[in-house]
Formats: structure tokens, sequence, C-alpha cells
């Protein structure tokens, strides 16, 4: 109780020097609630473009269709995919899904040749999968059975084309020959994600089967599950009850976990950050260390004193290392909370990248919303309370060391 | 007297060798400008004998790679060098054409509302997802026009001799800037074909496996073409029937007629 009080007296009796060390603490504590709270942004945000864009919880498709994906296999489909369809709606697991035919096409036009990215899907399907009314800006969305496109916003541009105008497409068919079809232009899309703002369109699938020969067959079936269960035990269920027979028995189901790079990205980026995290925390402790080591050195003389009046070496210590716990405790906290004082608007008004993540080929929106998470940002309070605290054992034990007759002699 | 035999046989020797020495450095000179003649001579033969005034033709392309193969039929009509109209009928590809005229390329389809010209990048494509490309179909006219051609060292070739021909771009409107080619002696016909980039790379090889000799005229039959940058590819092509110096209405070749 005496030595708490001794230690608050001191700290306030050094203003400046305290100060100092909280802010060393503090700035640290708050960096890193930002931070953290970004990852995590960023994690959800890339997490939500993977499952609705890219591959869903769950991707089935044919095993090699993942070999042979540079040159656009469509013959390596998932067959008989209305059978499958039926059969998956049936499953507790599925929350929704979506069929699609991804492939690549050429568009000729007045003398110029534009590469783009087309997807074949079921609106009715998409409505729910992608909410994809939202991420239409201009137009509707075509109809199923009709020759429609809804193309992105960068496509649109580049190619001068308005609602209301038509463009061929010229791509490859199942059995690798040639066709081609024109597409009336319904609507126009833009995402947060930019990687579908570029030269990307959506045409109906029934229509794009008939562009490209492929019947009853789709490339993949992107699937979304209930929270409750989890991609991969899904996808492993998936493959030994239903994925089998003659039609399906080449299909895999892999769980997004598995296959998206990006997710594998962001998982190390994750762990290299607690790292930096460390690092920062234990460079503001060295402020703290600064701080204490030159506080034992003026303070000799008091030290000998209290030690001369019968207070014992682990008192001593004590005493400097309480100074420091209240110092790292009070700069966490209050970095803390202003770590999330910054970070709550950002999640409500987000950060936009703009035009930075033009044609950047990675799965994260143009805006990210930073989310607070209050597990990590406990952990960044108690982290660097906790790392700063026994930084200052260093100059506390140092304290300890000294001897009073030595010390009173500097009187 | 031994000696004096040997200084003269040694003498005459070194003078007869001189002697051919000289005249093989005179011949050779004057072959030389020969076989740039030559060269031209058995290009513009071989031409000849390619070049036909009409002709209507019915065949298949057999396109193989790492998949397996696919097959696709088609009709063909032709006038002069600069004209050709292919349909194919296969059912995949049923009504689709290429119509190729002096200076274009426009390909049919009829699911599409307009036709497709291609230009530019665009000729580099795929024919159908064969080993030939649309660019293959416009080149060749006129090779004397665009090449410079040297007579190499003969070669046998699937069995025949053949003049082996090198032949350097002049101009830079040519698809390939140097190929070589491997002409029958007999036929007057190509053999084989190698195609190159710029930097020397091997891009395309065609070899001919069948003639059909018609009107005193020898071409192609069935020959196939191997894209070296792609692996495990060759298009095979096979003319089951022709008809030379048939009537052609002049609007066959036109972009109305096309899309009928």
């Amino acid at each position: 109780m005496k030595l708490r009080k001794i230690a608050w007296r001191n700290i306030r009796r050094n203003g400046r020097r305290s100060l100092l060390s909280m802010s060393a603490i503090g700035i640290a504590a708050m960096a890193f609630v930002f931070l953290f709270g970004f990852i995590e942004g960023m994690k959800h945000d890339v997490a939500y473009n993977i499952h609705t864009f890219v591959n869903g919880e769950v991707l089935v498709r044919h095993q090699d269709f993942a070999k042979y994906r540079h040159l656009n296999p469509l013959h390596l489909g998932v067959k008989n995919y209305q059978e499958l369809v039926s059969n998956l709606e049936t499953r507790p697991e599925v929350e929704m899904m979506s069929p699609r035919i991804k492939f690549p096409t050429a568009i000729y036009q007045e003398g110029n040749t534009y590469r783009a990215q087309g997807m074949g899907v079921d609106f009715n399907h998409e409505t729910e999968y992608q909410q994809i009314e939202q991420y239409v800006v201009e137009g509707r969305l075509p109809r199923n059975g009709e020759n429609e496109a809804l193309i992105a916003s960068g496509l649109a541009k580049d190619m001068g084309l308005e609602i209301g105008d038509r463009f061929t497409i010229l791509t490859q068919t199942m059995g690798r020959g040639m066709n081609a079809i024109t597409l009336n232009i319904t609507g126009i899309s833009h995402y947060d994600f930019q990687g579908l703002n570029g030269n990307f369109f959506q045409a109906p699938l029934d229509r794009i089967q008939y562009l490209l020969r492929m019947e009853d067959s789709v490339s993949e079936i992107l699937i979304k599950l209930h929270e409750d269960y989890t991609p991969e035990s899904f996808a492993s269920v998936l493959k030994t009850e239903l994925l089998q027979g003659e039609s399906w028995a080449e299909l895999e189901a892999a769980p997004w976990t598995r296959i998206s790079e990006t997710y594998n990205m962001i998982a190390l980026a994750e762990a290299i950050y607690y790292l930096i995290a460390l690092l920062f925390f234990f460079l503001g402790s060295t402020v703290i260390i600064n701080t204490m080591m030159m506080t034992v050195f003026e303070r000799r003389k008091e030290i000998g004193t209290v030690s001369a009046m019968g207070m014992t070496g682990p008192e001593v210590v004590r005493l400097f290392f309480l100074e420091a716990f209240y110092i790292s405790v009070i700069g966490s906290f209050v970095g803390v909370l202003v770590g999330i004082g910054i970070t709550y608007p950002l999640s409500i008004y987000g950060i936009s990248f703009g035009a930075a993540m033009e044609g950047v080929d990675f799965e994260m929106s143009e805006v990210v919303r930073p989310i607070l998470n209050f597990k990590s940002t406990i952990f960044v309070f108690v982290y660097s309370s906790l790392v700063a605290s026994l930084a200052s054992l260093i100059p506390s034990r140092k304290s300890a060391k000294v001897k009073p007759v030595e010390a009173l002699r500097a009187i | 007297m031994y000696k004096t035999t040997y200084d003269h046989w040694s003498k005459t020797k070194t003078r007869r060798i001189v002697g051919l020495l000289i005249l093989t450095i005179l011949f050779s000179a004057a072959a030389a400008p020969l076989s740039a003649m030559d060269a031209e001579e058995i290009i513009q033969k071989m031409e000849e004998n390619q070049v036909h005034q009409s002709a209507y033709s019915e065949g298949r392309m057999i396109i193989r790679d790492r998949f397996g193969e696919k097959e696709s039929s088609f009709k063909s009509w032709a006038r002069g060098e600069d004209e050709s109209l292919i349909e194919f009928t296969s059912r995949q590809e049923r009504g689709q054409k290429i119509l190729r005229t002096e200076d274009e390329i426009y390909l049919y389809f009829p699911d599409a509302a307009e036709v497709i010209r291609l230009q530019g990048a665009a000729l580099r494509d795929s024919v159908l997802g064969s080993d030939l490309s649309y660019e293959d179909m416009t080149g060749d006219k006129g090779l004397l026009d665009s090449y410079e051609v040297e007579l190499l060292e003969d070669e046998v070739v699937d069995g025949q001799p053949c003049y082996q021909i090198d032949m350097r771009a002049v101009s830079r409107d040519v698809p390939y800037p140097r190929q070589v080619i491997w002409v029958d002696k007999e036929l007057f016909a190509t053999r084989k074909v190698h195609k190159y980039s710029l930097s020397g790379k091997l891009l395309k090889e065609m070899r001919i496996q069948d003639y059909i000799t018609q009107n005193g005229k020898t071409f192609p039959a069935r020959f196939v073409v191997e894209d070296k940058m792609k692996s495990n590819s060759s298009t095979s092509f096979i003319i089951d029937q022709i008809d030379l110096g048939v009537e052609i209405p002049e609007a066959t070749f036109s972009l109305q007629e096309l899309t009928w």
C-alpha cells in the first residue's frame, strides 16, 4: 500500500518524463488498435469478395480444371449441373449457391480488339448470391433466355458503350471450336471489388451455354455455407457423399482456404503484423527503460536514504516496477482509447484506396472498412501493458544494487 | 634419273591441281548469280502450280491437342490468289464462314448480328482453335514480292529430293520475317515449310503428306501444321474433293453474300 503511494507520487513528481513514457506506449497501442482493425476489415472484405465472386466458400469443379486453367478447358466442366444443384439445395449446410461459366473472349469493334472476361450466370441465383442489384449503376439486369449483358463500367468506358448498344463476343467453345454471339447491353455495373470493374461482363447462363455449346454443363458451382459449418468439413462430406457416380466422380469440392492464394497471403501477413507489433512495443518500452534508468541514477541519494531507513532491495525493485507498470497501463489505456476513436468512424465511412486499386490483381475492394474487434483490442491493451512493464524490470533490478553507504556519501 | 621423273610428275600434278582450283573458282563465281535466279524460278514455278483461276473444294480439318482430337468439315471457294470463302459444315460450327478478300478477313457467325472484320493483332488469333492463324491465310501471296530468296543445299524430305530455299522478308507487311521452304524437285510443290520469328525462333512447321494432280497442276491434298509455341498440338488439313476452273458467281466474295 505504502509502495503504491510512493510510486504514484514519483510518477506525478516527474510529470514530463512520465508523460513521454506514456506517449511512447500509447502511440504504439493506438497504432496497433487501428492496424488490427484494418487487417480484420481487410480479411473480412477479401473473404467476402472471394466467397461471392471468385471461389465461394466451397468450390465444385472438375479436378483437372485448375491444372489446365490457362488453356480455358471448358470441356472439364460440371456436367448435369441442374441435378447437382437440386441435390445441393437439400443439404442443410448450404446457404446459397451459384452455378457459373467463366470464359475469356475477344471483342472486335471498329478495328480495335478488346480482351474481356465473360461470366455466364443465372440471374435468379445471383440476386441472392451476389446481391447483384446493388451493383447495377445504370439500366437493369439482363433477363435469362435473352441475348443481353450487364457490362462493367470500365469496359463500357473503354469501348464507348451505353445502355441499348450491342457488342459481339468471339470465344472458344467447349469443343475447342469458335463461336460468336451479339449481346445487347441492358445494364452497367460498378463493384467495390476493382477486379470486376475492368474488362468484365455478365450474361444469362443459358445463352452462354448455347454460345459455348455446353448444353447442361457449367464450369463451376460456388457454395456459401450457413455459419455453423466449416468449408473444410463440408468439402470433405460433399466429396464422399455426393460427388460420386459417372457424372460427378471427376469433380472436386475445394474449400476456399485451400485454393485461395490471397487467403494464404493474408494469413501470412497477419502473422507478420503480430511480429511487427511485438517489435513496436519493445521499441516503445525502450523509452520507459531509458527513463527508468535515468530516474534510478538521479534518485541514488533517495534510494540510499530509503534503504538506510530499512527498505529492502526487493521492495526497491517493486517500487520502480510499480512506477513502470502504472505508466504502461495508463499509456496503453489512453492509446487504445485514441485507437478506438480513430478506427470507429473509419469502420463506418471506410478508407478509400480509389485509383490505387485499379489494375491490382488482388481481391480487395477499393473501400476497406476496418473492424473493431473486442478480442484484439483487449489483446493490444494487455500486451502493451505487459511488454512495457516487463521491460522496466531491467532498470528496476539495477536500483536494488545501489548500496546505501555509497549513495549517502554523495550527500 | 629417278629424281628427274619424280620432279616432272610432281610439277605436272601441281599444275593440274592449280588448274582445277582456278576452274572451280571460275565456276563458283559464275554459278552464284545462277543459283539466285534458280531460286526465283523455282518459287515462280511452284506458285504457278498452287494458284488457280478458280477452285471449289471440300475438306476436313483435324485438330489434335493434349485433350484429344476434333474434326471440322468445310466447303471452300477460291478465285485467283486473293479471294476465298470457307464455310464450315460440321455440326458444332455449321454456317460459320471466313471470307478473305484482297486486303481483309471477315468472320461470319450465324448467332452474331454483325460480321467481324479482323485487323492488326487479331489476325494472329487461331482459326477455330487450330494451329493455323488468320494471318497464315493472308500470307504467301506473291512470295517474290515480299521475300528475298536464296537457294540452299538440296535436301531429301520424306524420301523426295527437294530444293531448299531460304526466304528473308524485304518488307514488314509479312507475318513471318523468315521462311525456309523445301520444294519437291519433281512436282514443283511445297514439301515442307519452316516459319521463323525475327529472332530466329521456329514458330510453325508445315509438312505436306499428300498431293492431288488435276489439269496438269499439283497441289497439297493433305498437310499438317504445327504451332511450335503450343505443346502437343498439330492440325491436319485434308482436301477430299477439288474442282478447278469452276464458275463462281461474282457476289460470292462480297460482304452482302456472307450474311446470307
